[in-house]
């Protein structure tokens, strides 16, 4: 499976701006696309493909605070850095406890808005690796049954098949055969080894 | 030594002096005719003392009948005389009375020059001897003429005359002096009179002494006319006393003033005018002297100014500045009016001036004072915008900012997009003319400047103002409307401090809506054309403005606003009456507050 490259999505209503950054970051190597507001943003996210958001604080209708807010809704928020034609402190920490990358002022260095858009990128790609690994691990125990998954519930638990039979209410050898089934699915030699696994996928969950 | 001649001899002298002073007074005032009268009455008095005399020493019938005869003249002429006297230096008696006197004494006169020996008599017979003051004088006797009744009449008619005067005189009060002249006049004729019926009717032996009763008569008149000259030099010194006090008050009030006389072009003034425009006391004034005198700006207003006045009459006022030795300036203003002459020309302009420098300078400063204040204000406001102000300016500056950054860029490739690069220079000078736009209209409100009237378009006016309030409504997420009046006549005033007003209700507005939801901060500007004004109304959809202080909203330091002064409003309420305008506020019925401001048309012209 081949990953696209990341792109850069720049949200501004000062379209002289927008193009002017946007001319900036492609000359700079990086693959941009431009939105006028943040409405037409969210109208039109793709979110398989990796990347940042830089958006404009100060917009009239939604702001970059409100694009913020609905991005981070969406489960998959992608990093975002702010914009903004001064920075004052309160405004800066808002944006940042909202989970923002950066916060830069518009007249900010090219280097700093290089740098930050570098930081996004390579926390978009830390996360989206994260989000596969788990998606890896969580993966084979999609495969199992509802039984099987009961049963499991009753074997991370240390139960004996004796026990597990009696509380569901069925036979011992279809226990046995349950917990064949789960083995094989999930790739674990143990008990033991089952366990660690089980644990490793619930704490991502929590 | 004879009495007779010493007494008659002076009453005829002493008529004749009074006779002489009055007709010299009446030569130089011929208008008042209670002189000639006078004159007239003291010298026929004077006459009938001679006829008198010569009567007394009469010897011969006939010269007694002749003299007699002839004595009637000088007696018409008196009467004639009194009668008018009484009415024009008393204005007093019946008119037709008198008429009818004057008319009975008259006829008297007439038939007197058809009667043989006179008048009075049929004939005489011959003369009788009468010892008096010490002589024998002479007597008629004879058959008395029936026609001398009209002689009577006339006397009679005199005397009611004269007591119908002394009534009116009476009933005027105050006027003392005249009651008492009517009161002699009345009291002397009746004495003559009767007297005379008594020496005709034999019952007493004395001669004619009419003129005796008249020298009465001519003294209370010359008494009464001497009461005149002395009232006239009273009048004199109360005339003085009034000047000097004119004098004093009009230097107090710095008032100087002058009199143009049109044909010798010489003008009179008061000292202190000749001092207030530098002339000496002895110095020759005309108009080119004066012209010369003025700031040379203001010389052809005045000249205009007394052209047309003197072509056209009535009154003129100009201010101007009058230039000083020292090389400073003084505002003087004048007023004037024209007087014409006897046929009806303006002959002089009577007028004036008074040095109001001293106001000058307390308004040029009250208006200085007006104009920081409203700079200040304006400073205030643009203060109030400055968040969206550096956001405006930003965003230009950031583009291009990215965009060198970009071509830098674009020129470390071995074979740089030319296209591209031009491209980028290209919005570069678009960017920069943005925020120069962006800097000069900030600017022009900045500034501080002196008023500056010219022709102003509101519809135009209102866009400038809505531009400088966009960003910062766009900010606090206002929805700003406009809508402009299809199409208006300009008004006269200055642009920026109209611009002012409107962005203090803008600002305000935007203030008064910053509770609301985001979705219901509205403000809407709305130009109209309202008969002959322009009228340019902010609407909000505010929480409008408490009743208890709708009355109070243009008071200086009265403020609803946290962090307000209460300048805003007094300041813009000044500038609309320094523009002949209005402005106020009130509560809308669907809630909000609007406030209008209207201004009159230029040229007073309402098109349609």
């Amino acid at each position: 499976m081949t990953v696209p490259a990341p792109l850069i999505r720049i949200v501004d209503d000062d379209a002289s701006f927008l193009k002017a950054i946007a001319r900036m970051l492609r000359a700079s190597g990086f693959l941009v696309k431009t939105f006028g507001s943040a409405a037409e943003f969210l109208e039109c996210q793709e979110p398989d493909v990796p990347g940042c958001v830089l958006v404009d604080l100060q917009m009239p209708g939604l702001s970059g605070l409100d694009l913020q807010a609905a991005l981070s809704k969406t489960g998959h928020a992608l990093p975002v850095v702010f914009l903004s034609g001064h920075g004052d402190i309160r405004t800066t920490v808002k944006v940042m406890r909202g989970g923002a990358e950066d916060f830069l002022t518009k007249m900010a260095p090219k280097e700093e808005v290089l740098d930050a858009v570098n930081r996004a990128l390579a926390r978009d790609a830390r996360e989206r690796a994260e989000r596969a690994r788990q998606e890896a691990l969580r993966a084979p125990f999609a495969a199992l049954t509802p039984r099987e998954s009961e049963v499991l519930q009753h074997v991370v638990q240390g139960k004996l098949n004796k026990q597990i039979a009696f509380d569901l209410g069925i036979h011992e050898r279809t226990v046995k055969l349950h917990r064949t089934a789960i083995t094989t699915k999930l790739g674990v030699q143990s008990t033991a080894e089952l366990t660690r696994l089980w644990i490793a996928v619930a704490e991502q969950e929590s | 030594m004879s009495w007779i001649t010493i007494i008659w001899s002076m009453e005829a002298a002493v008529c004749l002096t009074l006779a002489g002073i009055h007709f010299t007074v009446w030569l130089k005032a011929r208008r008042v005719w209670g002189h000639l009268f006078f004159t007239f009455s003291a010298v026929t008095s004077a006459m009938v003392a001679a006829g008198e005399l010569v009567l007394m020493r009469t010897e011969s019938v006939e010269r007694f009948g002749m003299v007699m005869w002839l004595t009637h003249i000088p007696i018409w002429v008196l009467v004639v005389s009194v009668v008018w006297f009484t009415r024009f230096h008393l204005r007093a008696g019946w008119p037709w009375l008198g008429w009818a006197a004057t008319a009975t004494r008259t006829l008297a006169m007439i038939v007197n020059f058809f009667s043989t020996p006179n008048i009075n008599y049929k004939r005489i017979t011959s003369l009788n001897h009468l010892s008096f003051l010490g002589e024998s004088i002479s007597i008629p006797e004879g058959v008395f003429s029936s026609w001398s009744y009209i002689g009577k009449a006339s006397s009679l008619l005199l005397l009611l005359f004269l007591v119908t005067a002394t009534v009116e005189v009476w009933k005027r009060r105050g006027q003392r002096l005249h009651l008492f002249l009517c009161g002699s006049m009345v009291f002397f004729i009746t004495a003559a009179a009767l007297h005379t019926a008594l020496v005709e009717k034999g019952i007493v032996q004395s001669p004619y002494v009419i003129s005796v009763a008249f020298l009465g008569v001519v003294l209370t008149m010359a008494y009464g006319s001497s009461a005149d000259v002395l009232r006239a030099s009273q009048l004199v010194a109360e005339l003085r006393e009034s000047e000097e006090r004119m004098t004093m008050a009009a230097e107090a009030a710095n008032l100087g003033f002058w009199v143009f006389d049109r044909a010798k072009q010489e003008i009179w003034a008061t000292h202190k005018w000749r001092a207030m425009f530098g002339f000496s006391d002895s110095e020759r004034i005309d108009l080119n002297g004066i012209l010369q005198r003025l700031h040379p700006e203001d010389r052809d207003v005045v000249q205009q100014a007394l052209k047309r006045v003197l072509e056209e009459g009535g009154s003129y006022e100009t201010e101007y500045r009058l230039l000083q030795p020292e090389g400073t300036t003084r505002w003087i203003v004048s007023r004037g009016r024209v007087e014409f002459n006897a046929s009806g020309k303006p002959a002089l302009l009577r007028g004036v001036s008074v040095d109001v420098t001293q106001r000058h300078i307390s308004e040029t400063e009250a208006q200085q004072h007006r104009v920081e204040l409203a700079h200040f204000s304006r400073i205030t406001m643009l203060g109030e915008l400055s968040g969206s102000l550096a956001h405006e300016l930003n965003q230009p500056l950031s583009a291009i900012l990215r965009n060198t950054e970009a071509a830098e860029l674009f020129l470390q490739e071995p074979s740089p997009d030319l296209d591209e690069l031009r491209a980028i220079l290209s919005d570069i000078r678009k960017d920069d003319q943005r925020a120069g736009a962006v800097i000069g209209r900030m600017r022009s409100m900045m500034k501080r400047r002196d008023v500056e009237h010219g022709m102003i378009d509101i519809n135009h006016l209102a866009g400038e103002v809505i531009s400088i309030v966009r960003p910062d409504a766009d900010l606090r997420k206002v929805r700003l409307i406009i809508e402009p009046a299809s199409s208006i006549p300009p008004v006269f005033g200055d642009r920026i401090q109209l611009q002012q007003v409107l962005l203090n209700l803008l600002l305000n507005a935007m203030d008064a809506v910053s509770d609301c939801e985001p979705d219901c901060r509205r403000v809407t500007v709305r130009v109209e054309h309202v008969d002959s004004h322009i009228e340019v109304s902010v609407n909000d959809t505010g929480a409008g403005i408490p009743k208890e202080k709708l009355a109070r909203l243009f008071e200086p330091f009265f403020t609803t606003k946290q962090n307000g002064m209460g300048l805003g409003l007094p300041i813009s309420r000044t500038i609309m009456e320094s523009h002949g305008g209005s402005i106020r506020a009130e509560n809308h019925p669907e809630g909000g507050a609007t406030f209008r401001f209207m201004l009159p048309v230029a040229n007073g012209g309402a098109a349609s």
